[in-house]
């Protein structure tokens, strides 16, 4: 009755009445729609008075689906079968979305083998209590070989459309307890080529090459898929994998994963952090007694030659800065013999040290400081002071070329002439969680504290 | 036919100038809008898009608080259960997480994009225009490459659509 000639047109612009004169030509009533689903879009010419109905029909053709599967939306308004696009103020050039809604009883079955969204309870709970899963019919259990077969095929062309979980827990226990299920789920074969050709499968394998070698060996799944149920064992996980990304950052050569991968390390470093720490402010102490930065300030002036590099001292435990921690740490933990290179950086102008990078300088402190606070403890680091010094010396050549050092020379003279706070500030920065905090904000400040160093210099 | 339920859509609009922007837009940008992060509000959720892909949580769950402003986008008769079939659509389509950048691409795109979907509306004007004028300066072009790699992500959220949750 109504005669609709559907374009197909990729990327036209919402909103664009550009076939208004076709339209009259062809028919004074028809109107050019656009049809945009999530990612595609098609033009299609409608008569004013066809039904929504009609319309839809014409869409099944192109989307390969079923008719309740189809919603269309116009304006925030779901329009109705019975609804024609002139009662619905729709116009040529208008935008009407459509969704296909998906096949539930597919999703659940084929997710089964994945993780189910379980822990949101809010939004799929009740998801769930507003679909009984319709599909599933325990009646129908000796029909599921063949469900199966058909929900896999479908899988393809509906596979982009959500990957909801949405029928009852107890309906699918009820269908893995199926013994021709079950039959089907030891055969290796099928399950195999189940899993390799389904779309997130095959996703991953891109991502992720080695996972292919993981899926392909049936052993190493099984014994993957144990590994995943237990939780305990992926958390662990997931801690040591963290502090080893996170301890890479600070440009540090020395190799320090070694405890971090051991299971349990984690906990280990965590405790003596808090010792160092402790160490630290005692060492402070001991060692100088008094105000130690009137003491670096005293050796400023001595400015002696800069030592020869890897001067092995020995370090007491809360050896070696980070190259980014103010020099007046630096003599607080280290032996005597090692202020001279303090001496050397001070001469170089210590308040370029922490130039490069941390305008915000006591953010970043924590970080690194931690960094080779840990570092010392277990490797009996001599070699970190080496290396914190090379680090410095880089670093005073790229400061020589940025002068933000300005802000930080202010900063370093004031944490110099108060070393209580100084070392406060390490103490209540080196705490596990905000060194964590700061580690994984430092990159967001880095970009713009390099943006305004640049636009100062 | 019951009568159509209407639920009420509201736009959140975070002013991220209190930190990142805050530095960069006076120099930049030369004036003092800053970046906003927005989020669309409907059926008592809160839904945005990130580097990490859609995610959703309560309204105002994010780390960033409560909004700095609320606008009305109109009332929808979508239903939730709809909703998220068409994020989910979404999230495997045009709005996956890789295919997050932070002028063309970002939470403003996203916010436009389904204000639309529920109401047939757009989210106000002057924020999906501020990419496009920070790209007309000519240090925005020059700064281009920088940005484009920084990647907003509030935490706080869960993703949307996906079997395997991320973060």
């Amino acid at each position: 009755m109504s005669h609709a000639i559907s374009q197909t047109s990729r990327m036209s612009q919402s909103g664009c009445p550009s076939g208004l004169s076709a339209d009259k030509n062809i028919s004074s009533s028809a109107t050019q729609v656009i049809v945009k689903t999530a990612g595609n879009q098609k033009d299609f010419m409608v008569a004013d008075d066809i039904l929504v109905r009609q319309f839809k029909e014409m869409l099944l053709a192109h989307f390969q689906c079923q008719m309740d599967q189809l919603v269309l939306v116009f304006m925030g308004r779901l329009l109705k079968d019975h609804d024609t696009p002139s009662q619905r103020g729709i116009m040529d050039g208008h935008t009407i979305y459509l969704v296909i809604k998906s096949k539930h009883g597919s999703r659940s079955l084929a997710h089964s083998f994945q993780d189910l969204p379980t822990n949101d309870p809010c939004h799929w709970d009740r998801n769930t209590e507003g679909n009984s899963s319709g599909v599933h019919q325990p009646t129908g259990m000796n029909q599921a070989p063949v469900e199966l077969a058909h929900f896999v095929g479908p899988d393809a062309p509906k596979v982009h459309t959500q990957n909801l979980e949405v029928s009852h827990p107890e309906h699918k226990a009820q269908m893995l307890e199926n013994p021709s299920i079950q039959r089907l789920l030891s055969n290796m074969e099928f399950m195999r080529q189940f899993i390799s050709e389904h779309l997130d499968t095959q996703q991953l394998m891109q991502q992720n090459p080695e996972v292919s070698h993981l899926l392909d060996n049936s052993e190493i799944l099984w014994q993957t898929l144990e590994l995943a149920r237990n939780l305990a064992m992926i958390q662990e996980i997931m801690q040591i994998q963290q502090p080893s990304q996170n301890l890479e950052y600070p440009l540090n050569p020395q190799p320090y994963l070694g405890l971090e991968t051991m299971p349990g390390g984690n906990n280990a470093l965590g405790q003596n952090c808090a010792d160092i720490n402790d160490q630290m402010l005692n060492s402070m102490q001991d060692h100088f007694g008094g105000n130690p930065f009137t003491a670096l300030l005293a050796r400023q002036v001595q400015s002696s030659p800069p030592p020869s590099p890897p001067s092995q001292e020995r370090q007491d435990h809360s050896g070696g800065l980070s190259s980014n921690t103010s020099p007046s740490d630096t003599p607080n933990k280290v032996n005597h013999t090692s202020k001279a290179n303090t001496a050397m950086i001070s001469t170089k102008g210590q308040s370029h040290v922490c130039a490069t990078r941390q305008p915000a300088g006591i953010p970043a402190l924590p970080s690194i400081e931690l960094t080779q606070q840990l570092q010392e403890e277990y490797k009996d680091a001599t070699v970190s002071l080496s290396s914190s010094r090379q680090i410095l010396e880089g670093d005073l050549q790229l400061s020589d070329e940025q002068t933000s050092s300005q802000i930080t020379g202010g900063m370093m003279q004031s944490l110099m002439n108060t070393p209580y706070l100084a070392a406060q500030i390490m103490l209540f920065m080196s705490m596990p969680q905000l060194s964590e905090q700061w580690r994984q904000q430092l990159p967001t400040f880095l970009q713009p504290t390099q943006i305004s160093d640049l636009l100062i210099a | 036919m019951e009568p159509p339920n209407l639920y009420p859509v509201k736009l959140y609009v975070y002013d991220l100038s209190k930190g990142l922007a805050r530095r960069l837009s006076p120099i930049m940008l030369g004036e003092g809008e800053g970046a906003r992060h927005t989020s669309i509000v409907v059926h008592k959720d809160e839904f945005f898009f990130g580097s990490g892909g859609i995610s959703s949580c309560p309204p105002g769950g994010t780390l960033l608080g409560p909004p700095d402003s609320v606008v009305d986008v109109g009332s929808t008769e979508v239903t939730e259960e709809i909703f998220l079939e068409y994020l989910s659509s979404l999230g495997e389509s045009l709005f996956r997480g890789e295919a997050y950048n932070l002028f063309e691409h970002n939470c403003n795109t996203f916010s436009n994009e389904v204000a639309q979907f529920l109401t047939g509306r757009k989210i106000p004007s002057y924020i999906t225009d501020l990419p496009s004028e920070v790209l007309s300066t000519p240090f925005g072009q020059a700064l281009r490459p920088l940005l484009d790699s920084i990647q907003i992500q509030p935490p706080g959220g869960s993703s949307v659509g996906r079997p395997n949750g991320q973060s």
